[in-house]
């Protein structure tokens, strides 16, 4: 599947909420989308392209912005393709998959305790790496390691 | 174990005013505490217990309880040891093949156990985070004494190539008093008994 | 009768690692359960954007400690895309060599544990044994057993020892009988198949709802293996096939794990072939000097390379031995990966517990989670 028939597929779906459609390596393609679209754009990849596996959700922080990735493969197309969308860092909000792919919801939450993505309609947004009450996102930029002396403060379980 | 009362003979050594009561000379290290030679036949017999109660009760009234009792329990400790059964990370695994085919470390009297009431050794095999912190407290706490640990790896003795890391304790040293540390990232079975054997020592040499 | 959770962990013999599966009871029934991960959680992925490319190597050793070669396949893989590297045709071959190899020393610890859950103590010590034995190869090239530091961006470290291929062949011939005392010890045995027949049911549609891969999926019926779909290394260019059941079962995936180490015995043979007639170069030989390499250009060029190296992302995936791996490393110029991400298969394969482990009893459990496999310096990270 090449970029062009994604952006044929998706672009009446989406509308100007399609951002672009890129090569990426060992895939079809990267489909960046605003955060507005995220429902509308999870269900036509499910289900008009037959994406029905999520393999991952993740989170990138670029200090400025942050990044919500999903990669999702389809059985028929034997491909994966990567969604990517942009959230500001200071309202990370983006609607949660795990209605469209249950296998979301793990990686949702590790996003949501690791990078601080919010994550809307998430049915159980817990800890699941990090302890409970963990108040600190340590996959941001702005979270320095320092020796585990001076550390052992930020990181004692609550 | 305790010396009978009624059998507490008459010739009871008198402590000398001004003396100590404990023995100038420290009694040498033996493998088998110093009891009287025992016909094999009486070991077969009913008048085995008195006879050794006789003999074990006399001893301990020259010698002062410790110093029969203890080598007796220090023999019998360490060589059964039995560890907690469980894995932390990648140390675990090399802690399963120590018990597997090739270095079989039953023949040293180890057997794995999987509650922590009947271990007298834990042998913290990984990475500790801050997250299972507690709970190996709990689990160290639930170990009847006398009992030891025993770091297994770089990650457990100082937190290892993980320790620069937000999650992990830098060494289990910080958590509760470790007897024996590992080197090895993982240590190989070799080392593992290396290490038990490390710790025999250190229960051989126990006093009190 | 009245619902209580207990909790499996994290110090249980069923839970071959650190994690606590708590579970919800209805007498013995189970009603509901939460696996609760994180007790190994040691940040690889933060402590990854403080190394070196080639420094994180270490770091995928220990993430997946039964699978080390595989995870260092998975990363390298990604980080060379990310740094527009390409290794030599001869490490291609000796990655798949220590990825194959890995794959029987993974399945045989899985048969060693599995097995003795099930209450059967001498598949344990068999297992174990035939592992050493894979392990004593890894140990004549690379100096360890389990943390192998083998693999490098732009190829591997070093090239085999001399007398390494016919010393494996004898150890492939060794393990090819032995799987078939395996199958009689397991197969052949009552209680075997009564403990594992109809246990654990996980169809294929709801194995790629809930994100699960692997033998777990290859067990309902899904052809569907990384290996074959989208090769990577030289998987191309080697013959095997997919092992496949059709039970779903806990059956199903020892059946399905069994034939993947006699498919990887054959791939093993091909590759042995192949690296007697083709000797070359293991890395590549216009490496950046902040790479390590032994022979990597140095002075000016290396200096140039270490400021001015495009920006580039990687993506990788790989079959692991536990099922299917991703990685995905942000280079953004610089010698550390701005940012690492990993998929691990257990993970996903441990957050569809509600859907193969409701309804059975509490008994059911430890030959269950048997059956996934589970490394939780994986899932945890």
């Amino acid at each position: 599947m090449e970029p062009v028939d994604l952006t044929a597929a998706l672009g009446p779906v989406l509308g100007d909420r399609l951002l672009g459609v890129e090569a990426f390596p060992r895939s079809a393609g990267r489909i960046r989308f605003e955060r507005s679209g995220a429902l509308d754009l999870f269900r036509a990849v499910r289900d008009s392209l037959g994406f029905r596996h999520l393999s991952m959700v993740g989170g990138i922080d670029w200090t400025d912005h942050r990044e919500v990735f999903y990669v999702v493969w389809s059985d028929d197309r034997r491909e994966y393709l990567f969604l990517s969308t942009d959230v500001p860092a200071d309202d990370p909000h983006v609607e949660s998959a795990s209605g469209i792919w249950p296998s979301a919801n793990w990686h949702e939450r590790e996003a949501w305790e690791l990078v601080g993505i919010e994550f809307d309609h998430h049915p159980d947004l817990r800890h699941l790496l990090t302890p409970d009450g963990y108040e600190f996102r340590p996959l941001l930029r702005s979270f320095k390691l320092h020796e585990p002396e001076e550390l052992e403060v930020k990181t004692r379980h609550v | 174990m305790s010396a009978p009362a009624s059998s507490a003979p008459a010739t009871r050594p008198v402590v000398p005013p001004g003396a100590t009561l404990e023995s100038p000379a420290p009694l040498p290290m033996v493998d088998q505490p110093a009891v009287p030679f025992i016909e094999i036949e009486t070991l077969r017999s009913k008048e085995f217990i008195p006879a050794a109660k006789e003999a074990l009760g006399s001893l301990i009234v020259e010698q002062g309880q410790t110093k029969v009792v203890r080598p007796v329990f220090n023999w019998a400790g360490r060589n059964s040891l039995f560890p907690l059964h469980w894995g932390l990370a990648c140390c675990a695994i090399e802690f399963a093949a120590a018990f597997g085919a090739r270095w079989d470390a039953e023949r040293f009297g180890v057997v794995p156990r999987s509650s922590p009431r009947q271990c007298d050794v834990m042998i913290v095999n990984g990475t500790v985070t801050w997250k299972v912190a507690h709970k190996l407290i709990t689990l160290y706490e639930q170990m009847p004494e006398p009992k030891w640990v025993i770091a297994m790896g770089n990650c457990a003795t100082g937190g290892g190539p993980f320790r620069t890391a937000y999650s992990v304790v830098p060494g289990v040293d910080k958590l509760v008093p470790v007897d024996v540390y590992i080197a090895g990232c993982p240590p190989r079975p070799e080392a593992m008994l290396d290490g038990i054997l490390e710790l025999e020592k250190l229960i051989r040499e126990r006093k009190e | 009768m009245s619902e209580m959770w207990i909790n499996m962990g994290p110090q249980h013999p069923m839970t071959h690692g650190l994690w606590n599966l708590r579970v919800l009871i209805d007498g013995e029934m189970i009603v509901d359960v939460d696996p609760e991960m994180g007790y190994l959680h040691r940040g690889i992925e933060k402590i990854s954007e403080d190394r070196h490319y080639n420094e994180v190597i270490t770091l995928m050793d220990r993430c997946c400690y039964v699978a080390g070669f595989a995870w260092e396949h998975l990363y390298i893989i990604a980080s060379e895309e990310a740094l527009h590297l390409e290794p030599p045709e001869r490490a291609q071959y000796l990655r798949v060599l220590c990825d194959e190899f890995q794959r029987i020393a993974s399945h045989l610890m899985w048969y060693a544990a599995f097995v003795q859950d099930l209450g059967l103590m001498s598949p344990f010590l068999y297992g174990m044994r035939d592992r050493d034995l894979v392990l004593d190869l890894f140990q004549s090239y690379t100096g360890a057993r389990m943390t192998y530091e083998y693999m490098r961006v732009g190829g591997v470290r070093s090239d085999l020892p001399p007398g390494f291929t016919d010393h494996a062949r004898k150890v492939l011939d060794w393990l090819t009988d032995r799987f078939v005392e395996y199958d009689q010890l397991c197969l052949g045995s009552d209680i075997f198949r009564k403990r594992c027949d109809d246990l654990g049911t996980l169809k294929a549609t709801d194995c790629v709802t809930h994100g699960v891969t692997g033998p777990m999926l290859r067990s309902a019926g899904q052809k569907r293996d990384l290996r074959k779909d989208r090769p990577y290394a030289v998987y191309d260019q080697l013959e095997f096939d997919v092992a496949l059941a059709d039970s779903a079962d806990v059956t199903g995936r020892y059946l399905v794990r069994m034939e993947e180490m006699r498919q990887s015995v054959r791939l093993l043979r091909q590759v042995l072939d192949w690296l007697d007639r083709h000797p070359g170069p293991v890395l590549a030989d216009r490496l950046p000097r902040w790479l390590g390499a032994p022979y990597a250009p140095v002075g000016k060029e290396g200096y140039l390379l270490k400021r001015n190296y495009p920006k580039g992302v990687g993506f990788s995936a790989v079959e692991e031995p536990h099922g299917e791996a991703q990685a995905y490393v942000v280079n953004e110029g610089g010698e550390h990966p701005y940012r690492v991400k990993f998929r691990s298969p257990v993970f996903a394969n441990i957050s569809a517990a509600r859907q193969y482990l409701v309804g059975y009893h509490v008994a059911d459990i430890p030959p269950i989670m048997g059956s996934v496999d589970v490394c939780v310096g994986e899932v945890d990270r």
